[in-house]
């Protein structure tokens, strides 16, 4: 910071918004949804510090609590050994050290995570002694002997040093983890913020609106501080609030935001070294707002126009923050002051401040808590008589309950482990002060990092156990009947696996779903092109859809029609709410039809669904339609200026990188399938968070017919076969997709397919349909709407009617169940249940010694499955703070986010509706490759030690050639695995799941194996 | 089989009635733990969207019947009291204006439970939501199909019961409670007005029913006009128009389903009811129309200006909805009452299916809508005016909310300094008289429990102390044997169980 310092003010503040991207959510607007890790800016530290620092900085869990682990012990699916060998994972030093007797380090710190930390406030503790009798117990009264002597109790008389302490400590924090209103907000218990929070919303919500507001502020394009200010010069909330000085400084203020905010800074906290982080602070108030803010600030590109400065707001935020909390130390010491002498003002008066202190604590008694209300509340100032009778009655209260506690804590932990009375006898106090010192040496984040390996390592042991048991099964299919190549998306699993059991000839791959065709997409009825590849490649090239040669007249009425369809429906949403006349009429128009469609849209969702989308079809017509991807001649494009179609050459070159990467160079099938996804469904603000995420956030059927029509041509083959790569003339390519959602298939471009393949091809469809079928039967399991045991035709039925239920708020789990990855060949997992668990990622280290088709895998889908795995592991453990709460509440604003009712911060991460099920874990990547080379691959790729070395996501290394699997953790480099257990065999998936609706281990299949 | 359906309309009070059994079965599954996890909710829901669904089966054949042979018209079910020459009445009104009402909220409640049924699906609140739902369901159709004002006001009072503990349904968010109680507190102005006309029509017309109290006859106009006033407050404030509108823009903290039903659909129209139930009696005040007139036309300009401004789905919709309110109030006040009625079930049903699709938005529109006129776009304090809401907010806050808070606090400050120590606290009793430190005694009943015990004491020192060896001393010391075998006796339970019968049979 130091040589910062040095900078201009202007510089410095550039620098600090600049480093704010790290702190503040980085959602876009939310029709482009896309998972990323919620802590992303937080990723050059290891994982357990990344979390203890974002613990620091936000107040938010970062782990489940102690008794959601609790209960996954009780359940089995965390379990001592898995405790144990998590203590040693966390790194924890001298575990086999004696504490007392025979007891070690290590099992005085299992019993203190096993045992409940929880200590009975005064009246439950009151309610035990009458009920229970645990007063008169005696392993409790030998446990209050034990440690009724401790030192630490009789120190703490002096409450005028503590409270003294205490305020320092709390002022220290401004700047740090407070801003002056937090400060003030604990001693008062009111927030200065909220009297103007509505309003201050409803000037970001109307700033940032990309499309709801018919009326915007006239001053719109002076920028924010300008528009807000014109507004609250004209403002009467003030007088009406009796602030009316705030007035008349807004209407006197410089016209420079920077200026306002230097000023405004400097009078707020004068030393300059805490003004970043006061400014950090500051915006984590309103994470949403500020993180939308500034990710405005940061690609206008993607707004509307409207100049969008984060310096703006923030000068906003800290003007308001400095008058009000100046009007209420005003209100609160009955003189106006600055912080200093706010700061001056408690030091001197230190019972005041123990007595607001403990009653904000909340660990009072009852009687005391009520008495401390009394005096806080009391509207004039209470005196300073009555300020200290209280804190010296709280402060002799305190003594008495410490003492308790730790008798209590003591008895819990005797328990735990399983202590006989006699043992506890023969203890020294000394030695129960070792006991709880020890039992107590664990923080809470500790604590939740030690569960957090156990669960992990739980769920590990049985994908090892798995893998290993599959290894001497693995077996090729020798004349493949057809190939798939599907997204590497955990929920696509499910399909293979139910494909392969039902067509066992048929071989599957995954991969990237984009299918290695970053393009800009424009379809048919496209206004626009969007870019299908991930989020941080930069397309150079257009595709577009147009009406195959001779249907140009039935394109031309298919889109005056499509066009005058949809004109109508956006005139009738938005003039019933906007115009005085149109809308009252056409209100009277739609009453009727709108009762009709809720009633049929109620009755019979499936029905109604489907239906509307045959009639809109019949309606609009259908067009057949055809690819422009081929340009004559690369040219130099740019994003902006994107070159129509792909060269042959660039055709040549990603097909060939693709089927390199996926290991599918030889023996190619008759029909390969290139099979991307989407999700369809209704009422549902996320719906491009259940979308493709290589696809960002989109659908990735284009992709994979644009992949189907340069494969199947003639000119790319034969380029293809000058690189080695000959794919034979009875090899036909064609594109489907799927929809995650309703498990339809939409297939692309079938008349071209050559009439030789045509009974292969229906072959495939009706294969792949059943597939489908089966696979939404085993999705039923885990709704608790969907009938019990379906039949595959009844999963299909449900799953439909959900697609197409606009009261559905979970229309289908999208990634709840992702927890790993696997990167090599399908038959290292074929056979195998894996529950809809895991990534699967092709790729054939026979063929790639150095490494470097690896490499390029883990780089490309490493960040992808972090992301996914870490959204939902954030939005899981906190879902108030990572996530977005309830989908029932939320309410579209300015159409790029959602808020909680009509007044909130914008709400970001996934709605709690995603992540119910999720058991939160960090991705587990298993990569079917020596550890040397993989070694070696993490030493060339900055990106990747940042992922792995940091342990954001956990590595794994499965032998090509053997059942050897070895684990990399990053302190200690490569282990070994060797566990041992059963697996459960079935014949077939169904008999493994039917009946179950909790998350299931892996399982054999029988039947699927070859 | 005519002879059956003719008594039809002697059940109607099962309309109200059934959601309300729901409400009951759903309650005392939740107080006795029976409804948890995901094995309860279908249950609850099906109740409740079976309560819904019988309540429309019977309107749709009530309407029917109707239909065939006239409406029934004003029923008298049963008499709740009387007193003197006035009477309350369990009567149900059923004519063209209730069926239709009736008839379409039954529908849309039902649509909106079984909306419900998945949207909330696993929420803490799950049944609660339908419990409350269901309440809410209950009291609209007491409105509706009420014969008489006094059973409507039950339901006018349960609709807002029920709306504050769905605004309040996520009560851990202060944001949430806060909007809740500023909406009860705003809605009680008009409740007051409501019972205020209830009273004035009972002293002059001496009775609640509706036939009389809209016919407004036998009284003078000035009488006439204070009741119609009365009913035009409870009105506006329901129907939230000016100067009541701030409350429902902060009413939309509850889940989509409740926003949609309450204060889209059909709470919101409870209002216009209400006047259009009282038709003929306005319609002798034309002063009272033209208020209607005026202040409808001020809500509509207040409405549209400030939905214009709004940039978030929900509470652009809930202007546009007090919009098209404020002209239904035109109408009536123009004296169009067929029309506001056609108006409203149209504008009820469009409502119901625009709030539930809220979550669409982003699918459904394009693009932004298109903006004002120049004059209006370029003024920078009617802008700030539309987003401050005109400052309604604030001033209902200042006069509605923290008025009565205050009055709360006063209270609160009466009982804490003059009825607590009035009465006393455990454990806070001070020796009264310094020479027996063992009788402690605080506040008024501990003080005279104490000075009763000192005559006691006085007694006690000179029949027995005194008079050693007297007969007082034997009489009592047998008495006090006799005691003795009773308290033993009373000591166990079932002596003590047939004590406190033998009480009961006593009392009753």
């Amino acid at each position: 910071m130091n040589a910062e310092s040095d900078l201009p003010i202007r510089e410095r503040l550039t620098h600090w918004v600049e480093h704010l991207t790290h702190v503040l959510p980085a959602q876009a607007p939310i029709r482009n949804f896309i998972h990323h890790n919620t802590l992303h800016g937080f990723q050059h530290l290891p994982f357990p510090e990344a979390l203890a620092a974002a613990h620091g900085l936000t107040g938010a869990a970062v782990y489940w609590p102690d008794s959601r682990f609790h209960e996954c012990h009780a359940a089995g699916r965390i379990r001592r050994e898995d405790l144990v060998a998590a203590l040693d994972d966390a790194g924890l030093a001298d575990l086999d050290q004696l504490v007392v007797c025979t007891l070690t380090r290590s099992d005085v710190l299992l019993a203190s995570l096993l045992e409940n930390r929880q200590v009975p406030g005064a009246s439950r503790f009151d309610w035990l002694a009458r009920e229970r009798g645990v007063d008169s117990d005696p392993v409790f009264a030998l446990c209050r002997a034990l440690t009724a002597a401790l030192p630490e109790v009789a120190e703490k008389n002096d409450w005028r040093r503590l409270a003294g302490a205490r305020w320092e400590a709390l002022c220290q924090r401004v700047g740090g983890e407070w801003t002056l209103r937090s400060l003030l907000e604990y001693l008062t218990g009111e927030d200065v913020l909220e009297r103007v929070r509505s309003v201050l919303q409803r000037h970001l919500a109307a700033h940032l609106d990309l499309g709801i507001a018919a009326w915007r502020n006239p001053r719109l394009e002076l920028g924010f501080f300008a528009a807000w200010r014109a507004c609250a010069g004209l403002d009467m909330q003030w007088e009406l609030d009796e602030l009316p000085n705030v007035r008349d400084e807004i209407v006197h203020l410089v016209d420079s935001p920077l200026d306002v905010l230097v000023e405004e800074l400097s009078r707020l906290i004068p030393d300059e070294s805490l003004w970043y982080g006061y400014l950090e602070r500051l915006s984590l108030e309103l994470p949403g707002w500020s993180g939308m803010f500034l990710w405005r600030d940061r690609n206008p590109a993607r707004g509307d126009g409207t100049p969008v400065a984060m310096l703006d707001y923030l000068a906003v935020r800290v003007l308001l923050e400095r008058m009000l909390c100046e009007d209420l130390m005003c209100r609160l010491t009955g003189a106006p002051m600055s912080f200093d002498e706010l700061r001056a003002y408690y030091a001197a008066s230190p019972a005041e401040f123990f007595v607001r202190d403990a009653a904000r604590r909340q660990s009072l008694a009852e009687d005391l808590q009520a008495q401390a209300a009394t005096l806080l509340d009391a509207e004039n100032i209470a005196s300073e008589q009555a300020w200290t009778t209280l804190a010296v009655a709280i402060a002799s209260r305190q003594t008495e309950r410490d003492a308790l506690d730790r008798a209590w804590q003591l008895l819990c932990l005797s328990r735990q482990l399983e202590l006989t009375p006699a043992d506890l006898a023969t203890l020294t106090p000394p030695d129960a002060e070792a006991l709880l010192a020890c039992a107590g040496s664990l923080t809470a984040l500790q604590r939740g990092q030690i569960w957090l390996l156990a669960y992990e390592r739980r769920y590990r042991e049985q994908l090892f156990v798995a893998l290993a048991t599959n290894h001497p099964r693995q077996a090729t299919v020798a004349a493949p009947s057809a190939q798939v190549v599907m997204c590497m998306d955990d929920r696509e699993e499910g399909t293979r696996r139910h494909l392969e059991e039902i067509a066992p000839a048929v071989v599957t791959y995954g991969a990237v779903g984009f299918f290695g065709i970053e393009m800009y997409w424009q379809g048919l009825d496209d206004a626009e092109k969007t870019a299908l590849c991930p989020v941080v490649v930069k397309p150079k090239h257009l595709v577009r859809e147009v009406p195959e040669a001779g249907s140009e007249a039935a394109f031309a009425g298919h889109a005056a029609w499509r066009e005058k369809r949809l004109r109508w429906r956006e005139r009738l949403y938005q003039s019933t709410r906007r115009s005085p006349l149109g809308g009252t009429l056409l209100t009277a128009l739609a009453g009727a039809p709108a009762l009709a469609s809720l009633v049929a849209a109620t009755a019979a969702p499936g029905w109604f669904g489907e239906t509307r989308q045959r009639w809109r079809q019949q309606l609009d017509g259908r067009v057949a339609t055809e690819l422009r991807l081929t340009a004559e001649l690369a040219s130099p494009a740019t994003p902006e200026q994107p070159q129509a179609g792909f060269a042959d050459a660039e055709q040549v070159d990603r097909i060939e990188a693709f089927l390199r990467m996926i290991g599918l160079t030889v023996n190619f099938a008759p029909l390969v399938l290139m099979f991307g996804h989407g999700s369809g469904s209704l009422n549902n603000p996320h719906l491009s968070a259940y979308d493709c995420g290589a696809c960002s956030g989109r659908h990735g059927g284009p992709n994979a017919r644009v992949f189907a029509a340069m494969a199947n041509r003639p000119a790319v083959r034969q380029g293809l076969s000058e690189r080695g790569i000959h794919i034979p003339e009875t090899t036909w390519f064609v594109a489907a997709e799927h929809n995650t959602c309703d498990d339809g298939i939409e297939w692309y471009d079938l008349p071209c397919v050559p009439a030789p393949f045509q009974a292969a091809l229906d072959t495939l469809v009706s294969q792949l349909g059943e597939a489908c079928r089966a696979h939404a039967a085993e999705r039923c399991r885990r709704l608790a709407s969907a009938p019990e045991r379906p039949s595959p035709w009844q999963g299909r039925q449900h799953v439909i009617g959900r697609a197409s239920d606009f009261s559905q708020a979970r229309p289908e789990l999208g990634h709840a169940t992702n927890a790993a990855a696997f990167i090599g060949r399908r038959e290292m997992s074929r056979g195998l249940f894996l529950d809809r668990r895991v990534f699967l990622i092709s790729y054939d280290p026979l063929s790639d010694d150095d490494g470097g088709i690896a490499e390029g895998i883990l780089l490309a889908a490493g960040p992808v499955g972090a992301g996914i795995a870490l959204e939902y592991y954030f939005s899981t453990v906190d879902n108030e703070r990572f996530g977005c709460g309830s989908k029932i509440t939320h309410n579209i604003t300015g159409l790029f986010g959602v808020m909680e009712g009509a007044d909130s911060d914008l709400r970001t991460g996934l709605p709690w509706q995603m992540v119910e099920i999720h058991e939160p874990m960090r991705l587990l990547v298993v990569v079917e490759q020596t550890p040397e080379v993989l070694t070696a691959i993490l030493k060339r790729q900055p990106p990747l030690q940042q992922l792995i070395n940091n342990a954001w996501i956990v590595l794994a290394a499965k032998s090509p050639s053997t059942a050897a699997i070895e684990f990399y953790c990053p302190r200690r480099g490569w282990l070994p695995w060797s566990g041992k257990a059963v697996l459960p065999q079935v014949a077939r998936s169904s008999d493994w799941f039917a009946g179950e609706h909790e998350p299931l281990a892996p399982a054999l299949l029988l039947g699927a194996a070859r | 089989m005519m002879e059956i359906l003719s008594h039809l309309p002697d059940w109607v009070w099962l309309v109200p009635m059934l959601p309300m059994f729901a409400v009951i079965i759903n309650g005392l599954r939740v107080f006795f733990g029976l409804a948890k996890g995901d094995a309860a909710e279908p249950l609850t829901a099906r109740l409740s969207s079976l309560a819904a669904f019988g309540g429309l089966l019977l309107l749709l054949a009530i309407d029917a019947l109707a239909l065939a042979q006239g409406v029934p018209g004003h029923r008298v079910l049963a008499v709740w009291f009387g007193s003197g020459n006035w009477q309350g009445t369990f009567s149900f009104l059923l004519d063209g204006l209730s069926l239709t009402m009736s008839t379409l909220t039954a529908l849309i409640g039902w649509l909106v439970i079984r909306f419900s049924a998945n949207y909330v699906h696993r929420e803490a609140g799950f049944h609660r939501f339908f419990i409350v739902l269901c309440f809410f369901l209950a009291g609209m159709q007491l409105v509706l199909l009420a014969g008489n004002g006094l059973l409507a006001f039950v339901g006018w009072e349960m609709c807002g019961v029920a709306s504050f503990l769905l605004i309040g349904y996520a009560w851990h968010r202060p944001v949430a409670t806060g909007n809740a109680l500023f909406v009860f507190v705003t809605n009680r102005g008009g409740d007051a007005g409501f019972l205020l006309a209830l009273g004035f029509a009972a002293a002059w017309q001496g009775s609640f029913e509706w036939p009389v109290l809209a016919a407004g006859s036998h009284i003078s106009v000035a009488s006439a006009r204070l009741v119609a006033l009365g009913f035009v407050l409870a009105a506006l404030a329901k129907s939230a128009q000016l100067p009541f509108t701030p409350w429902i823009a902060r009413a939309l903290e509850g889940p989509t389903p409740s926003s949609a039903i309450f204060y889209g659909a059909v709470m919101v129209h409870a209002g216009v009811y209400l006047l259009l139930r009282l038709e003929p009696l306005l319609l002798q005040l034309p002063d009272v129309m033209a208020g209607l007139l005026v202040l409808g036309v001020l809500t509509a300009v207040y409405a549209w200006l400030c939905g214009l401004v709004q940039s978030d789905v929900k509470s652009a919709l809930i202007f546009a909805t007090v919009f098209q309110v404020a002209l239904m109030f035109i109408e009536i006040g123009l004296g169009w009452t067929t029309l506001a009625l056609v108006h409203l079930c149209l504008h009820a049903a469009w409502r119901t299916w625009q709030f539930l699709l809220a979550p669409s938005w982003l699918a459904i529109t394009r693009q932004r809508p298109p903006p004002p006129p120049l004059w209006l776009r370029r003024n920078q304090l009617l802008y700030t005016m539309a987003l401050q809401r005109f400052w309604l907010d604030i001033l209902s806050q200042k006069l509605f909310v923290q008025p009565t808070e205050a009055f709360a606090r006063d209270v609160r400050g009466l009982e804490e300094h003059f009825i607590d120590p009035a009465i006393g606290q455990v454990g806070r009793g001070r020796p009264i008289d310094p020479e027996r430190p063992l009788v402690l005694a605080d506040g008024i009943p501990g003080r005279l429990l104490a000075a009763s015990s000192e005559v006691l004491q006085r007694v006690e020192n000179r029949l027995l102390l005194r008079g050693r060896g007297g007969t007082a001393e034997k009489l009592l010391q047998r008495a006090g044997s006799y005691l003795q075998t009773l308290e033993n006796l009373l000591e166990q339970p079932r002596y003590l169980m047939m004590a406190v019968m033998a009480t009961f049979v006593v009392i009753l």
